[in-house]
């Protein structure tokens, strides 16, 4: 926000900004359509697509403000895990989902605020320190569920990963309309309050933003702890999806997740993210992948291809950006 | 100021998408997809073989995928959540959990996808039918041979894998049932012993319960990782052909150690039938045919009198090469 090309704070995306990634999502489809057998383009792919994006889409929600503000969460895979686990014990002990689904979300919020302390308290870098919770909170996932996974009654958790919902005039799956709710309110909030605006400016530069009066530590923490809850929210997606609480799930989803909020044109170096790219991303890896799968090409493939775009993104970006100054 | 940046996806893309050999291509045969538990292991490889074997003999196109890594539940999902919207004529699986997989396979069958399971079950009735080894009866056959090979009297110990694997708990419970049934002079010293998911695990536990029990005539291992370690083992105190060694599944390991004389004999499995007949299962479900609701691949018992015939030298030796350098 502090560059010369004015105001970063809008509601809606620059269109030129967002061109990249809808113009690469569309291509990736149009050339599946071209590839892949007609199935890909049907009415029910599209939902099955939509409902695979929706982990990698709520974690990137919530990763895209921690990128934003320079910083980076490794947690998020190990904190799903966990937050599954736990639903899913939940699930055992009082068969609500109402309780089930608050503790799951809950204990990605102690997790994430536990990454926020730990970075701002002990002066950690944001990549051990949430190195450090990727270990641990894995390891809490496996001896929650005793190095096994839970068999746990589901209640009607599972329907909010159905991809068809048994009120269908939905269309998607619920979890994908609360993916794009949530996305829509989370933008608001980094684009149009204050503590959006702190965000970009901790990313930008956070000794200025100290020297202008921003509480810094108290916003890194709430940026952790956002993270956690998305990333608890898509723990409890993944106890919906599996019906089982996984301790060896999302294994390396943070990956996945980062990518997405880099294909979606945010920066590692902090001072930019925009949420509605970060959900384009997220979108665009799952129709990769399940191109891949119509087309019947193998997985390597697929993973070699994610990796050239996440490259080709952000070399494209940080030459667009010297090429501003 | 991207469009380069996807330009160079697209074109990457294409050039990949191009280049490959893409086994889904366009024909008029009926397409099975094949999802194993995973993809890097001997095992599912001879399964793969047996699946491509029957394709080509039924006139079926196979398509091949699974996840990775055998614990990726949510993977596995996704390749048959994308194998139903495609619109394949049959799913052959072998699922990674017995829960977790059955809403995507409920919805396949919903869809009219009839769902032929194999090697490992699952807690859902729609499916067409079971494709596995009858691990109860290769626990009975390992049983025949150490009753054999003793004579009918002696002192055996077994150890068990890892708690809750059912494919092991059935072949253990085979075993020991039989002990207790056809051999009333043969005693079971220790059966309560685990092994665990690991080699080095079932290592350690097979050095405890030999240092334990150093003058047992027989010993019997239900899988891979067990018969691994009772054989290191035995070996460690220069035991080897004085306490016989009964194992199941072979490795290259193994198949040396029979062939040493570290182990008496070896119960098999057939991977390779296993991909065959869950294959031919799915040609006939789409012919409209009666399946029958399990099929038992079969167990052998090879020893170093019969390794090398010629059955049983392709099932220590799958025909791997001829049916997997397809493309």
């Amino acid at each position: 926000m502090i560059e010369s090309n004015g105001r970063r704070v809008r509601l809606v995306p620059d269109l030129r900004q967002m061109l990249g990634p809808v113009l690469g999502l569309v291509l990736v489809i149009v050339i599946f359509g071209i590839i892949a057998p007609q199935s890909f383009l049907s009415v029910y792919n599209f939902k099955v697509v939509a409902a695979q994006s929706v982990i990698v889409g709520l974690g990137a929600i919530g990763m895209t403000f921690v990128i934003t503000s320079g910083g980076i969460d490794l947690s998020v895979g190990s904190v799903i895990a966990l937050a599954s686990v736990l639903t899913a014990l939940m699930m055992q002990q009082f068969d609500s989902p109402v309780v089930a689904i608050a503790l799951g979300v809950g204990i990605g919020a102690v997790c994430g605020a536990v990454n926020g302390l730990v970075i701002t308290g002990l002066r950690i870098v944001p990549f051990i320190a949430t190195l450090g919770m990727f270990g641990i909170a894995r390891g809490i996932a496996k001896y929650l569920a005793g190095e096994q996974k839970i068999d746990a009654p589901a209640g009607w958790i599972p329907e909010l990963m159905a991809k068809e919902p048994s009120a269908s005039w939905i269309l998607v799956a619920p979890g994908v309309w609360i993916t794009i709710v949530l996305g829509i309110l989370m933008a608001i909030l980094l684009n149009r309050t204050t503590f959006g605006t702190n965000t970009f400016a901790i990313g930008s530069n956070e000794s200025t933003a100290r020297l202008c009066g921003i509480q810094v530590r108290r916003t890194k923490i709430l940026i952790y702890m956002l993270c956690g809850i998305f990333a608890g929210l898509a723990g409890v997606m993944q106890f919906g999806r599996l019906t089982v609480g996984d301790p060896t799930t999302a294994l390396g989803k943070e990956l996945d997740i980062i990518a997405a909020v880099v294909i979606g044109g945010a920066s590692l170096a902090g001072g930019e993210g925009r949420i509605s790219g970060a959900l384009v991303g997220a979108v665009l890896m799952a129709f990769l992948a399940n191109g891949c799968t119509h087309a019947g090409v193998p997985n390597y493939v697929q993973e070699i291809i994610i990796g050239i775009i996440i490259i080709a993104a952000v070399a494209l970006d940080s030459y667009r950006h010297s090429g501003s100054r | 100021m991207r469009i380069p940046a996807v330009l160079v996806a697209v074109i990457t893309t294409i050039l990949f998408a191009g280049c490959e050999h893409r086994e889904g291509g366009h024909t008029t045969n009926p397409v099975v997809a094949v999802i194993p538990k995973g993809t890097s292991h001997e095992f599912w490889k001879t399964v793969h073989a047996g699946a491509n074997e029957a394709g080509s003999k039924n006139d079926l196109e196979i398509i091949w995928k699974g996840p990775a890594r055998e614990d990726d539940r949510d993977e596995q999902i996704k390749v048959v959540e994308t194998f139903v919207a495609r619109g394949v004529d049959a799913i052959v699986i072998a699922p990674l959990d017995d829960t977790a997989l059955v809403p995507s396979l409920k919805e396949a069958s919903g869809r009219g996808i009839p769902v032929i399971v194999f090697d490992s079950d699952i807690k859902w009735d729609g499916k067409t039918t079971f494709v596995a080894t009858d691990n109860t009866r290769g626990g009975e056959l390992a049983a025949r041979e150490v009753g054999r090979l003793l004579d009918g009297k002696g002192r055996i110990l077994v150890m068990r894998y890892v708690e809750g694997s059912a494919s092991t708990m059935k072949r253990e419970k085979g075993f020991l049932d039989t002990i207790a049934s056809e051999y009333p002079g043969i005693e079971v010293v220790s059966s309560n012993q685990h092994g665990g998911a690991t080699v080095e695990g079932c290592y350690k536990t097979a050095e405890n319960l030999l240092a334990k029990y150093p003058d047992v005539d027989a010993v019997f291992g239900p899988c891979e990782p067990a018969t691994f370690g009772l054989m290191k083992a035995i070996d460690d105190i220069d035991k080897e052909g004085t306490i016989l060694l009964v194992g199941f599944d072979a490795s290259d390991k193994l198949v040396e150690g029979l062939r040493d004389g570290k182990i008496a004999a070896l119960v098999v499995q057939n991977p390779f039938a296993m991909g065959d007949l869950a294959v031919t299962a799915a040609r006939s479900t789409i012919d409209g045919d009666d399946v029958p609701e399990f099929m038992d691949t079969g167990c052998t018992l090879i020893t170093l009198e019969n390794m090398d015939e010629p059955g049983n030298k392709e099932l220590l030796n799958p025909p791997l090469d001829k049916w997997l350098n397809t493309k």
